[in-house]
């Protein structure tokens, strides 16, 4: 196969799948768990079949012509190749937790559904090389993330569902008119033909509207604690693999590899975010619902990525290309962690737990190195993501904001280690057994990853420096 | 012999490690074996490695000049060699002492797992394979205070990594700012001024290394861990391991990345930071009623000196600085093993309830007795050699105050081991611990071979001093100068020397008079100090942990993260839950009001877009 068909395969296998599913509800439910296994998997492995072509610094831009100029093109480059694989590869693993894990509920067709064709349109917004289509899978992400969080049904949770659809849709739409802009002075939507365009002041705040309420940085982030509600998996793919990714990653595309940021941009960009994980990260200490804490956490990471991102130097690129690998490993791991916790004691204040060590030590294990990769501890992946940033924060002049990184790193520090003592050590309040071996399984393989991610980082460095190399062009 | 070899260090505890975990309980002989047999390798090549000197391991890793860069040259190779002897120490120890203790698989795991990162970090010749290797000891930090098993172990422990981790953050920093000066993050290269950012770097860099060495204030976890750890750990990290490390980098600091001078502000700075400690830590201790907790206070304590003697920036200084480290760490270990021993066969380490066993545990006590002498400073052990040369550094860097404030610590220092001895091993027999034996040999070994030790290198000081300290300070800028240790008089009579003598001469009274006043209980003697006016209060409040920075610490991080959440996060949610949400009701309320379904509401609606789109017309007709 060559690169064209795998990448066309990689997006269009996962949404054709998704619409696939209830086809397969109809014979069986055993037969949906593995057709979504199956589109999973196919999903996570087409994107790693391109390593090769990107460690290779290969660029490929695929088009097809279609009305008014919308061309619709791909971008097959390191970049997205990295991200995709990241993506798709955590998403699989939640996917196979899914099974163990919704069992029980109902509408199990359209929550597969909506999960595989998250992750398709994922892929898709991915490798878009046109800024239209990139907002149109960008919505469609939003529809399944509705969906998804009030999959419960209960009221309230639809209510949260909706702030959810409605933060993120607005943030879109204010990003579309930026888009509009730059059609206006570039006259094409096509990205690859306006790289080292310098985007106006206007149309960079209108664009960071809807990378920042889909990255859901302060202030447009509290939809994401209230999010919580949805089921423990989708929770996990919301904040490791999908959807807080999106605003990263355009970023990434769009501020780094396409167009040039205005100066006063690049000065207040870095402060904004910072502001951001710091704040996320005192509201996760005083947090007590275990997941509302998670998803402060991830705010406060996502801060991070932006940091490292808008510090424009190859050790801040690649510090935040490889945060968006590593804390997805470990995000994903906490959450699954926190499912099996909560689908087990029936509650999700701390406060409330206690003692969980003894019957679920596997679980608390891998709590605690995902905890550990979060952190930023060595010999866990994170560490290197986090220190990398820090250092390029520091290498281009920023030595205030890398003290307050690294204090927002020992604020992350001491509430992860708060949970763990409160739900895992101590008396045990509810004991209560892991019970599904799949959930347990995956669990503890993200745990492993996160270990193995750091003990063998040279591997993903390699591609993200050759990403790096390859997007900031402007810097050679 | 390949570079290859410096591997061998990081991997082979490393492995070992992971097979120690994996190996179930009741393999314990196996287990047993294979730790012990395995800290004997890392020592065989702990001596062939000390004697291969020069080799470099460099192999590309992250790109962008981070490269895994490892470098054995004269300095590392020595704390290479001395950590390898520890670790055999402890894990012949430990086959007895954690024998029953529950997770004894994973202690023993976990002392090789500390051994690898140690290894690594001594051997790391690039800045991110040292903070890699440093930063990872915060794991196995975690994990073996937990193993003590005690319902405050996992608080202490969590405390032990949060103060070591804030220490490492600002290591980090200091090292991004060195790199943002220097351009390189090779540790070899790097070599400047501490002028301007390099001075903050340099005092980022000596938080990192003075935080993993224990000096005050990063501290306060130690004492709490010599409660909730086991004696093992004591022995093994606080007293031994981080010592090592945090002095090793504390030097490389001061000498090699840094051009520290005797009388810069960054000297007097380690100084007083050095000063500080001795006398406040040993002030703490001396009152402490239990062994474990007044022996952690004199691991902090001791910590003082080290940091004094590097901050002098005099050769004598350092060199008596890096010479004190490894001598703390042979008779700390050798206190710490033996407080082991005692509680191993009594159950207690509680001074009160403890007396007169040097008949039946006679060489626990003659090791306890041969390390307590040396820490004191008494002629010929060791302890006396390397205060010696503190004293002798600080003097000449004229700043008098700092080899005073050294002899205030020795005063206490003595004090309180007098105390401790006398009311452990001396006095008459207590009544509360039943008849007890000797420890078995596995646990009297590792102390007596410390004894050993404390006294060689004191009897015959030159050769340690000659063979392993003077090569680390040759060809440095500043301390360049050949040190010169006949010059110095290091033995007993000397100006220096007898004012140090005088200040035991004076400890032994005031534990005598302190013994006599208080019924004579030897566990009663530092009471006659704690009864001075002021220092009651001031003990309480130490007691009560106002004094401590990390309870400080945490109620900062819970009343900012209580701000953040209150102030900035809720009233933007509020926004979005609220006034959003309130306003878009009322605006669709209104608008819902106005299709009422009368026909001339309607007409009038029409009419007013008439009129509108009339004036628009208009105007754009203009």
């Amino acid at each position: 196969m060559n690169v064209e068909t795998i990448v066309l395969l990689t997006v269009l296998v996962p949404i054709a799948g998704s619409f696939a599913t209830p086809l397969a509800g109809l014979v069986a439910g055993r037969v949906r768990s593995v057709w979504a296994i199956l589109v999973g998997g196919v999903t996570a492995v087409l994107p790693l079949t391109l390593v090769p072509f990107a460690l290779q610094g290969g660029e490929l831009v695929i088009r097809k012509s279609l009305a008014l100029g919308l061309d619709f093109v791909l971008i097959v480059d390191p970049l997205s190749v990295f991200m995709a694989g990241v993506s798709s590869f955590v998403g699989f693993l939640i996917v196979i937790y899914s099974v163990g894990y919704v069992h029980h509920d109902e509408n199990q067709n359209e929550y597969y559904l909506m999960v595989l064709l998250f992750i398709g349109s994922m892929m898709g917004l991915v490798f878009s090389g046109n800024l239209i289509f990139l907002y149109l899978f960008w919505e469609i992400i939003a529809i399944a993330c509705w969906r998804l969080i009030g999959f419960y049904r209960e009221p309230a949770h639809v209510r949260k569902a909706d702030k959810a659809f409605l933060m993120t849709f607005f943030g879109a739409v204010v990003m579309l008119l930026g888009f509009v802009q730059i059609y206006g002075l570039t006259n094409t939507f096509d990205i690859t033909a306006m790289r080292g365009t310098v985007l106006p002041g206007s149309a960079v705040l209108l664009i960071l509207f809807g990378m920042f309420s889909k990255s859901t940085t302060v202030p447009l982030h509290t939809w994401l604690p209230d999010a919580g509600v949805a089921p423990s998996t989708v929770t996990a793919l919301l904040h490791a693999a999908v959807l807080v990714k999106i605003g990263v990653y355009a970023f990434a595309r769009l501020f780094i590899y396409t167009f040039r940021l205005p100066d006063g941009w690049q000065e207040a960009i870095p402060i904004l975010v910072m502001v951001s994980a710091l704040v996320a990260a005192g509201a996760a200490a005083v947090e007590n619902d275990l997941k509302r804490i998670l998803a402060y956490s991830t705010i406060s990471q996502i801060g991070y990525i932006f940091l490292g991102f808008s510090m424009m130097n190859a050790a801040g690129i690649s510090g935040s290309l490889l945060f968006i690998l590593m804390h997805g490993l470990a995000k994903a791991g906490l959450f699954l962690c926190a499912g099996i916790v909560i689908h087990a004691v029936h509650t999700k204040d701390i406060r409330e737990m206690g003692g969980l060590i003894k019957t679920m030590p596997v679980t608390a294990v891998a709590f605690l190195v995902c905890a550990f990769s979060v952190i930023g501890i060595p010999p866990f992946g994170g560490f290197f993501s986090k220190f990398l940033v820090i250092l390029a924060t520091v290498q281009a002049g920023h030595a205030w904001l890398a003290a307050v990184a690294l204090f927002t790193a020992v604020l992350t520090m001491y509430y992860l280690f708060k949970v763990f003592s409160l739900v895992f050590l101590g008396e045990a309040r509810h004991p209560a057994p892991e019970r599904t071996k799949s959930m347990v399984f995956v669990v503890a393989l993200l745990a492993v990853l996160s270990l193995a991610a750091g003990l063998f980082v040279a591997y993903p460095m390699k591609l993200v420096n050759i990403a790096t190399t390859q997007m900031s062009w402007w810097l050679r | 012999m390949t570079p290859k070899i410096l591997l061998l260090p990081i991997l082979l505890p490393a492995v070992l490690a992971v097979v120690l975990l994996l190996l179930p309980r009741t393999l314990r002989l196996l287990r047993d074996i294979l730790a012990v047999a395995g800290a004997a390798v890392l020592l065989y090549y702990g001596f062939v490695l000390f004697s291969a000197k020069d080799l470099r391991l460099s192999v590309p890793w992250l790109g962008m000049g981070i490269d895994f860069d490892l470098r054995l040259y004269h300095f590392s190779s020595f704390i290479l060699l001395a950590l390898a002897g520890f670790l055999i120490l402890i894990a012949v120890y430990a086959t007895v002492k954690m024998k029953d203790a529950p997770r004894s698989g994973e202690f023993m795991a976990y002392v090789f797992l500390t051994a690898a990162f140690a290894n690594g970090a001594v051997l790391s010749n690039n800045f991110v394979p040292l903070v890699f290797f440093w930063e990872g000891l915060l794991v196995t930090l975690y994990g073996l205070i937990t193993i003590g098993g005690r319902p405050t172990s996992g608080r202490t422990a969590v405390k032990a990594v949060l103060i070591s981790g804030f220490c490492d953050f600002a290591m980090i920093l200091g090292i991004g700012l060195l790199w943002t000066v220097t351009g390189t993050l090779t540790m070899s290269e790097v070599s400047v001024e501490p002028t301007g950012l390099a001075a903050v770097a340099f005092v980022m860099m000596m938080i990192g290394a003075a935080g993993k060495a224990g000096a005050m204030p990063f501290h306060t976890w130690i004492p709490d861990a010599a409660v909730d750890a086991p004696v093992t750990f004591m022995a093994f990290l606080p007293a031994a391991f981080e010592k090592l490390l945090g002095i090793y980098l504390l030097a490389r600091v001061a000498l090699d990345f840094f051009k520290l001078r005797p009388g810069s502000g960054l000297s007097i700075l380690l100084m007083v930071v050095g000063a500080v400690t001795i006398v406040l830590a040993v002030l703490m201790a001396l009152i402490q009623k239990d062994l474990k907790r007044l022996l952690s206070y004199h691991a902090v304590s001791q910590v003082g000196y080290m940091v004094l003697g590097i901050g002098t920036a005099v050769p004598f200084g350092i060199a008596g600085g890096i010479f004190h480290m490894i001598n703390h760490a042979m008779y700390k270990s050798g206190l710490f093993l033996s407080a082991g021993s005692v509680e191993h066969r009594t159950g207690t380490t509680d001074l009160k309830k403890l007396g007169g066993l040097r008949r039946e545990m006679p060489l626990t006590a003659f090791g306890f007795v041969v390390c307590a002498l040396a820490i004191s400073g008494v002629w010929p052990l060791n302890g006396f050699v390397s205060k010696e040369m503190v004293f002798h550094g600080a003097l000449e860097t004229g700043y008098t105050v700092f080899a005073i404030a050294a002899w205030v610590g020795a005063i206490f220092t003595f004090a309180s081991f007098l105390k401790a001895g006398h009311a452990v091993f001396f006095g008459e027999r207590s009544l509360e611990v039943p008849k007890v034996r000797e420890s078995q040999p596995a646990i009297v070994v590792p102390v007596l071979v410390l004894a050993a030790l404390c006294i060689t290198f004191g009897v015959y000081n030159k050769l340690p001093l000659t063979v392993f300290i003077q090569p680390i300070l040759e060809g440095h800028a500043e301390a360049g100068a050949h040190l010169d240790f006949t010059s110095h008089a290091l033995d007993i009579f000397n100006p220096v020397a007898l004012i140090s003598i005088g200040c035991l001469v004076l400890a032994f009274l005031i534990h005598r008079l302190g013994f006599l006043k208080f019924g004579r209980k030897a566990y009663m003697a530092s009471a006659l100090i704690q009864n001075l006016p002021g220092m009651r209060q001031a003990y309480d409040l130490a007691e009560r942990r106002v004094f401590d920075p990390y309870e400080q610490g945490v109620k900062v991080l819970q009343g900012l993260s209580t701000v953040l959440f209150k102030a900035v996060d809720r009233p933007i949610d509020f926004f979005f839950e609220k006034i959003v949400t309130v306003s878009g009701e009322k605006f669709t309320g209104i608008l819902r009001k106005a299709h009422n379904g009368h026909y001339a509401n309607y007409l009038a609606w029409c009419l007013a877009g008439l009129i509108i789109l009339a004036g628009v017309i208009g105007l754009l007709a203009k």
